[in-house]
């Protein structure tokens, strides 16, 4: 019996393609799920770099502060 | 003390005999080794004569017609001669494009010379008893080699731009699409014309070279058509060196300028925990979807998990580093032993050539026009450069998203963001490969 060679290559594209779209959707799904649950219950990291990222912010905005205060200091003079 | 000491000297004098016993008792039973020819007078002539018939060069000019080739199977008198000339040669263009051209040296020179010592004369490098022939038995007919390279390159893969930005691994997905559009290609030119004539199974492994991932072809091809392999390793390597020549015309072809100036917004900090707990979860997917993939996707999960536990610093290193250099060199040594002349001086040669080329550019570019389906969706938009990354060649093919956003705008930095989609890539070859083992199973 002749086999459709044509017929049987579409088919496993079509399993292929459909298995490797469905995995990579589980694991997007899953993805998501785990950085949830994980930001939930273990903010820790997170903390720690807000922790960093905020000092450096109120630095600057005090040294915005301070030159703005002496151009103007400049200006009025 | 002095009892403990005289006892532990007892204890040594008897091991001893009864080691030197057992060792008697062998040589007793073993029998005398294969019988030496006994060495008959030769005169000078008949000497020289006879070594005269041992050269290479005889042994190219007048083919002995008893000779079988490395798989027991008769050779023709041009694969036997000639054919072993033109395979040095094309061992040296190997070598052209591996030292001059830069192109994959890691590879294509353990290949290249692989491929030239299996097809010395006489010396039968390759056949079973060769030392080319034992290294395909240790670790490439039954596939130990490129799982050994998986472990490594899990070992180097950072996942942290796909977590932070999970849908781009869709781009990974839409990429394999290279692999079975070739599939069916092949099989209907094999189907519908006289060109050539392959199987299903060697249909599939030929495709696969569209995954632009060397170990799973190479895995994929001993499983499936290992008569295929030297032609399918080597179009596969060369096809990833390829990669920042291939893939730019592709790219500009398929997006405007304006997408090409897409930006990307900058990926989110990934915790440390999310990186250990990914490979285990990509794992426990592929066990439950797809169990044929986790030769090489538990191999992969493995060597990354080493790496972000961040505890096993000497283990990790090692598989980074002198493991994968050992099997690399192995693994080269016995892909070359399948560039013996009457292996690759064949017409399918050709063909998995061009059928690997076509499924290379058939990947970059379902890549790219997935990015632009993407697109057309509500939500943050994707530039479509990074859609070709979606091939597994790590990190190259990633490198050039970056090397062509550049072109167009200096300030967008892809590099980062064609990450996400050049892993997950790898792990979507890893499942095709696996879908591919689960229908000839």
């Amino acid at each position: 019996m002749e086999v459709n060679l044509v017929a049987e290559g579409l088919k496993f594209m079509m399993l292929g393609m459909g298995i490797v779209f469905l995995f990579l959707t589980l694991m997007i799904f899953s993805m998501n799920v785990m950085s949830k649950i994980i930001h939930r219950y273990f903010p820790e990291p997170q903390a720690a770099e807000s922790g960093k990222s905020a000092p450096a912010a109120a630095d600057k905005l005090k040294k915005v502060a301070a030159i703005a205060a002496a151009i103007h200091h400049h200006n009025t003079k | 003390m002095r009892t403990l000491f005289i006892k532990l000297l007892l204890a040594l004098s008897l091991f001893g005999a009864v080691s030197a016993s057992a060792s008697d008792a062998h040589g007793a039973h073993e029998a005398p080794a294969v019988e030496q020819k006994a060495y008959e007078s030769q005169s000078i002539g008949h000497l020289l004569a006879n070594f005269a018939k041992s050269t290479g060069v005889y042994a190219i000019l007048f083919p002995n017609p008893d000779e079988m080739s490395a798989l027991g199977k008769p050779m023709s008198d041009f694969h036997k001669g000639w054919g072993r000339v033109i395979m040095i040669l094309v061992a040296f263009v190997l070598f052209y494009l591996a030292i001059a051209k830069g192109f994959e040296p890691l590879l294509l020179l353990p290949i290249g010379f692989g491929g030239l010592l299996s097809n010395i004369p006489v010396a039968d490098i390759a056949g079973p008893h060769g030392f080319l022939g034992v290294i395909y038995q240790a670790g490439l007919a039954n596939e130990l080699f490129p799982i050994i390279i998986f472990m490594g390159v899990g070992a180097m893969t950072d996942f942290g731009p796909l977590l932070s930005n999970p849908k781009t691994a869709l781009l990974g997905g839409a990429a394999q699409f290279g692999i079975f559009g070739t599939l069916v290609g092949a099989v209907a030119l094999s189907q519908y014309t006289d060109l050539f004539d392959f199987t299903l199974q060697q249909a599939s492994a030929i495709s696969i070279i569209g995954g632009a991932d060397g170990p799973t072809s190479i895995y994929i091809a001993t499983k499936l058509a290992p008569e295929l392999l030297g032609a399918i390793a080597v179009a596969s390597y060369s096809y990833m060196a390829l990669v920042p020549i291939i893939q730019p015309p592709i790219m500009k072809a398929l997006t405007n300028a304006k997408e090409r100036k897409i930006k990307m917004t900058t990926l989110r900090h990934v915790s440390r925990m999310e990186k250990l707990i990914f490979p285990i979860m990509v794992l426990v997917l592929a066990i439950l979807v797809l169990p044929d993939s986790t030769p090489l996707i538990g191999a992969f999960a493995f060597g990354n998990f080493l790496k972000e536990s961040g505890v096993v610093e000497r283990l990790s290193d090692t598989l980074q580093n002198a493991l994968i250099n050992i099997v690399t060199i192995f693994l080269g040594l016995g892909v070359g032993s399948k560039l013996a002349a009457d292996q690759f001086l064949v017409a399918d040669t050709l063909a998995i050539l061009a059928l690997g080329l076509v499924a290379f550019s058939v990947g970059t570019a379902a890549g790219v026009i997935m990015a632009k389906i993407m697109n057309l969706f509500p939500g943050t938009k994707i530039n479509p450069l990074i859609g070709s990354a979606g091939v597994s060649a790590v990190p190259m093919a990633a490198r050039v998203s970056n090397k062509v956003g550049m072109e167009y705008d200096r300030n967008n930095m892809l590099l980062m963001h064609a990450m996400g989609p050049n892993v997950a890539g790898v792990i979507g070859s890893a499942v095709a490969a696996g879908v591919m083992i689960s229908i000839f199973a």
